[in-house]
């Protein structure tokens, strides 16, 4: 049986509702729309937000609270196949408890901390690479193309650090956009590009970054291998210092 | 002079103090401040020579009146010169700051007019970095030795984090090469911060209603000493370290391989990178891995092994403590396994509670086995059948693409 949702967090907790209630067992997970080409049933599951909240309190409950964090974050991994394991690592997790994470000669305990190592990764270094530019109006735009769906982890730290100014984060790869006034935030849907003119004395600061960035370099030392390893070339088309 | 002209030459002379890090401070936001700390520090970028960029580092000023030898700053070296008013600093500060280009800002000045001078000046500029524009995010400022204890309180209460550049290995190098500067104006500000951080910890588990007042340094202490420019060997420098680590309880002591600063009297080979690397390594040996300063020079040997790194050197000078059984080794004997990381180490123990652990299995959660191979067993088993010999071993641990790579580096200059 192939099982589909609508691609959200809740509604993958939802599935994992469906499949523990009614004793489900599908040979696959996939996002509406995007269903691989199969000879099983197709059955959707819908999203239920309380039934979602009650998967969730008992995986911190009775798995850990790591556990449902990581949980979170495998969610928004780029791998398609990611649900799968996901939903075997919480069933595990169900019967063995917080040791779940040892058991490392399972594949998909192994994968649910790949998809989390990658996912908080990508979203740390963008904590770093996401830059910023001051549009007309005020407001501090900022593109991004991430791998996984980190849009929301970009959320979480950038609300903290830029709390006082009202930015925008843009994931063009996915459509949508992070859009914040200085007191609350939305995610919507937006198209890939956008449109926007920088405020005076904008150029000017980005001169100065890139002015700066440059003067860094110690030419006795160049090492463009290790700067590639540290700093992967698909965040570049982003970063002022990497495009003016 | 505008801003661009002077912050090229500052950011230029600037760049040769490598502490670029970020970490230590774990700040929330607040309402109506700019910014926040985090404890694992951030990277913003990482420039052509593959050093990660995290704050705006940048000198006040670079027209010094010392003459030290290895510093491309030094009073009779000719370089264009120039300074920034602490107003400049601020702004440039909160500009890159909201575009989030760096984490914060690194301050550090060559000696204008007197040492007094200098650090009121990089107060000043911190002032209005917090006072004025209400920055909450990452400060590092470098003290200036021989300036005023309360100078120093000041720039403590102010910034995350202080250091004082030790600068050479050695007493007598000091003397020769920075004749103005000395060990004991060196030292004395590095221990009145050591007890101004230990007091303010004191004074804050007294009073938890204190966990509001401004904190010295909560990200502690760091310093940098210069590498090959003297002729010190890295024993000495590791057995320094280890000290200052110990009785000065720094963060971090940073290693910097000698550039040739311009016209002077020394060396003016290649950076020796390779060396300033290996000395990094025995540096998270000391810090991570339990090691002592003595065990990595066991041997006559008064500096680290350039083909080997000092963790498979210790292993092969030590092989009768192995191969250590995965199964079975204690936390810290895991660790002692050339490569074995705490990342492996924490798997490993993890994953034996539950089941038997082979070579397999260390494959499959990624632990690599390229050097650990030797050292280990799983299950009694060894990997194949190799002599635990340090003739047969020693050459299969040699770290030949990295010396390569090394080599070319120098090469191509």
């Amino acid at each position: 049986m192939v099982l589909t949702f609508d691609g959200t967090f809740d509604g993958f907790l939802s599935v994992v509702y469906a499949v523990y209630y009614e004793k489900l067992e599908p040979a696959s997970i996939q996002i509406d729309g995007r269903e691989q080409l199969s000879l099983g049933d197709l059955r959707r599951i819908e999203r239920d937000g309380e039934k979602a909240a009650r998967v969730f309190g008992a995986i911190r409950k009775k798995i850990s609270p790591e556990a449902a964090l990581r949980v979170y974050y495998a969610s928004m991994s780029a791998d398609e196949n990611r649900f799968l394991p996901i939903l075997r690592y919480i069933q595990l997790g169900f019967a063995v408890g917080h040791m779940v994470d040892s058991h490392l000669h399972e594949k998909f305990v192994r994968d649910v901390h790949e998809f989390h190592k990658n996912v908080g990764r990508e979203a740390h270094l963008l904590h770093g690479f996401c830059r910023f530019a001051e549009t007309k109006q005020g407001v501090f735009y900022c593109p991004v193309t991430p791998k996984n769906d980190v849009l929301v982890l970009l959320v979480e730290h950038f609300i903290e650090r830029l709390m006082n100014q009202a930015w925008i984060i843009h994931d063009k790869r996915r459509k949508k956009a992070a859009i914040y006034d200085g007191k609350s935030h939305v995610i919507a849907e937006v198209p890939a590009d956008a449109a926007f003119t920088y405020a005076d004395g904008e150029e000017e600061t980005q001169e100065l970054w890139v002015e700066f960035f440059n003067a860094l370099a110690i030419k006795e030392r160049k090492n463009k291998k290790l700067q590639r390893q540290l700093l992967p070339l698909y965040f570049r088309g982003n970063m002022t210092e990497f495009i003016k | 002079m505008d801003i661009m002209d002077k912050l090229k030459i500052l950011a230029d002379a600037a760049k040769y103090d490598v502490a670029c890090t970020s970490s230590g401070s774990n700040r929330a936001a607040k309402r109506g401040a700019l910014g926040s700390a985090v404890a694992c520090g951030i990277c913003h970028s990482f420039t052509a020579d593959g050093r990660c960029v995290s704050l705006l580092k940048i000198l006040q000023s670079n027209q010094c009146i010392y003459d030290c030898q290895y510093c491309g700053n030094r009073r009779s070296n000719d370089v264009p010169r120039a300074e920034f008013t602490p107003e400049e600093v601020a702004e440039l500060t909160i500009r890159f700051y909201q575009r989030n280009y760096i984490e914060g800002l690194f301050l550090s000045s060559a000696i204008i007019k007197s040492p007094d001078y200098t650090m009121e000046m990089l107060n000043a500029t911190l002032r209005i970095v917090r006072e004025t524009y209400h920055f909450n995010g990452y400060i590092h400022v470098k003290t200036i030795p021989g300036a005023d204890s309360l100078l120093i309180r000041q720039a403590g209460l102010l910034a995350d984090r202080v250091s004082v550049n030790i600068e050479l290995p050695s007493r007598e190098s000091l003397e020769r090469l920075a004749p103005e500067k000395t060990r004991q104006n060196i030292l004395a500000p590095m221990r009145a911060i050591r007890e101004n951080i230990a007091q303010n910890k004191n004074e804050l588990s007294l009073y938890r209603a204190a966990q509001n007042e401004p904190k010295f340094a909560p990200a502690g202490q760091s310093t940098q000493l210069i590498v090959g420019a003297t002729p010190e060997s890295d024993s000495k420098i590791v057995t320094l370290a280890e000290g200052l680590y110990g009785k000065f309880k720094l963060k971090r002591v940073f290693y910097s391989a000698y550039i040739p600063a311009g016209d002077s009297s020394l060396p003016t080979d290649a950076p020796p990178l390779l060396r300033e690397h290996r000395l990094y390594q025995a540096d998270w040996l000391l810090r991570f891995y339990g090691y002592k300063s003595g065990e990595l020079f066991a041997s006559e040997d008064e500096n680290l092994s350039l083909e080997m790194d000092p963790k498979c050197h210790w292993a092969v000078n030590n092989l009768h403590l192995f191969p250590v059984e995965i199964m079975t080794a204690d936390y810290l004997q895991l660790l002692r396994v050339p490569g074995i990381g705490q990342i492996s180490a924490d798997k490993i123990v993890a994953a034996r509670r539950v089941g038997k652990v082979d070579f397999d299995h260390l494959k499959k959660m990624r632990v690599v086995l390229k050097r650990a191979k030797y050292f280990i067993t799983c299950g009694g088993k060894t990997y194949d059948k190799f002599p635990l010999l340090p003739e047969a071993i020693a050459p299969r641990l040699t770290d030949s693409s990295r010396i390569a790579g090394y080599t070319q580096l120098t090469l191509a200059q």
